[in-house]
């Protein structure tokens, strides 16, 4: 059993694996980070989609082992407190952990631009897909700060939503857009 | 997915000579996008998985003195779309960013397409219309081989299970003056029903000198139409009608015939209009120049 590392939202995370762990595996099971969603194990609904060294991509289509000594940054680490693991979710620990979300602004120390506009604009209904399109999405928002419509449509054409008809996704992401790199005055 | 044992070479020659002590139950891993399916459903149960994603030497584009570019294999879909090329050699960019999806391509190679040679992807068709030469090594000795070659009409390649892709050429912007790739798909996500490139050069004259018309996705390897290409040369682009060279490629690589499945008249239908327009776009190109 080789033995990887794996910087995960910053924080290293080794532990001995089966060659065969998918990258999804250990986000799940080893970094017990279950924001990241496992859909369809065959790199086509993008559920699963974190960033590794700065691109986005499928961590049910990757090893582990592709990713040993590499940062991974998954839906965790967009909104800055939820990136300590809870073991045992209770009423108790879920009241010390989360803010109610009327109370976030879409400043970046309670929820990144994107979520904000996900939770302002209604971009998810049952929110399977939300782990992977937040992901996608701040990717492709960091590289091209003022897409189209169309563009963002293309970029998210790998991630799958059976609920939303994309409309308000899209519509979250361009106002996310406009958030995270406003217009010069 | 069955169990394997993972080998992490420090260089080219470790990689080779592991190949070489098992070509038969032994698979390369560049990027993992189109292996990682394969395994995860079992329709390939290597023992043993080498990871050549990081060697140097195999990443990256270079541009030589003779002007040919050198990708090397395991150049991503998405470091290819970034690259600023010149002249025709942008539509290799192109095609690269317009593949599979973002996630898929931020891992995905050219080598690992190449070598994993599904009909339906791109870049076999695109680097078969370049007249792109494929470098191999093995622990006998290095080797390339024309695109043409490289392909097998059986499906796969004809690589022995001993090399390596080390880098794909593709001859200097010189050699040709336009490059075109159309395709069509249901989702944007998709491979290729029906893939086209068409390669032309012209003459100090005016006149088509050199035409090249691949068709990919039809069959196990991608399809040149030869006669179709052959008819061009001596022609000015201006002269001729697209539609016409569509349906003349179509009639050579995929004749409509009523005895064929509804998938093939619908591919044959999907060749007139993509070579239309491939031709189209790369004699507009061409006159434009």
């Amino acid at each position: 059993m080789p033995r990887i590392t794996i910087n995960v939202n910053g924080r290293a995370v080794s532990s001995d694996i089966d060659e065969r762990m998918l990258l999804i595996e250990f986000i799940r099971d080893v970094a017990c980070l279950t924001g990241t969603h496992a859909g369809c194990y065959e790199a086509r609904c993008g559920c699963c989609a974190v960033e590794l060294d700065g691109s986005s991509v499928k961590s049910c289509n990757v090893l582990a082992l592709q990713a040993d000594g590499k940062s991974l940054f998954t839906v965790e680490s967009l909104s800055q407190q939820r990136l300590a693991p809870v073991e045992h979710i209770t009423t108790q620990s879920l009241a010390g952990v989360y803010v109610p979300l009327e109370a976030m602004s879409s400043n970046m120390q309670d929820l990144h631009p994107l979520q904000a506009a996900f939770h302002r604009c209604h971009a998810l209904q049952c929110g399977f897909c939300t782990p992977g399109m937040l992901m996608v999405l701040k990717n492709f928002l960091e590289e091209h700060p003022r897409p189209s419509r169309d563009e963002v449509r293309v970029a998210i054409s790998g991630n799958l939503c059976r609920c939303t008809g994309y409309q308000h996704i899209v519509d979250a992401a361009m106002e996310a857009a406009a958030i995270m790199h406003p217009e010069p005055a | 997915m069955t169990p394997f044992i993972y080998y992490r070479p420090t260089d080219l020659h470790e990689a080779a000579g592991l190949l070489a002590d098992a070509a038969a139950t032994t698979k390369l891993l560049a990027g993992g996008q189109s292996l990682l399916l394969a395994l995860k459903d079992r329709t390939l149960r290597p023992a043993r998985v080498v990871s050549v994603a990081s060697l140097t030497g195999l990443g990256g584009v270079r541009e030589q003195r003779d002007g040919r570019l050198d990708i090397g294999a395991t150049t991503t879909y998405a470091k290819l779309a970034r690259a600023t090329f010149a002249g025709w050699h942008a539509e290799i960019a192109a095609v690269a960013g317009n593949l599979a999806d973002r996630s898929v391509r931020s891992l995905g190679t050219i080598g690992g397409a190449v070598c994993h040679a599904a009909p339906r992807f791109d870049m076999p068709t695109l680097l078969t219309a370049a007249g792109a030469q494929m470098h191999l090594l093995s622990v006998a000795g290095e080797r390339s081989l024309n695109a043409n070659d490289f392909f097998n009409p059986q499906g796969g390649t004809h690589m022995t299970g001993a090399e390596i892709l080390t880098r794909i050429s593709v001859p200097g912007v010189d050699s040709l003056d336009a490059l075109a790739f159309e395709k069509f798909r249901f989702r944007i996500f998709d491979a290729a029903i029906v893939s086209v490139a068409c390669a032309l050069k012209v003459g100090s004259d005016g006149k088509i000198s050199k035409a090249n018309i691949v068709v990919g996705a039809l069959a196990n390897a991608p399809l040149t139409a030869v006669a179709t290409a052959a008819q061009l040369i001596g022609r000015k682009p201006r002269e001729l009608r697209a539609e016409a060279i569509g349906a003349e490629a179509a009639g050579e690589v995929a004749p409509f015939i009523t005895t064929q499945t509804l998938r093939q008249r619908y591919q044959s239908e999907l060749v007139i209009s993509l070579t239309a327009k491939a031709f189209a776009r790369a004699s507009a190109s061409v006159m434009g120049a």
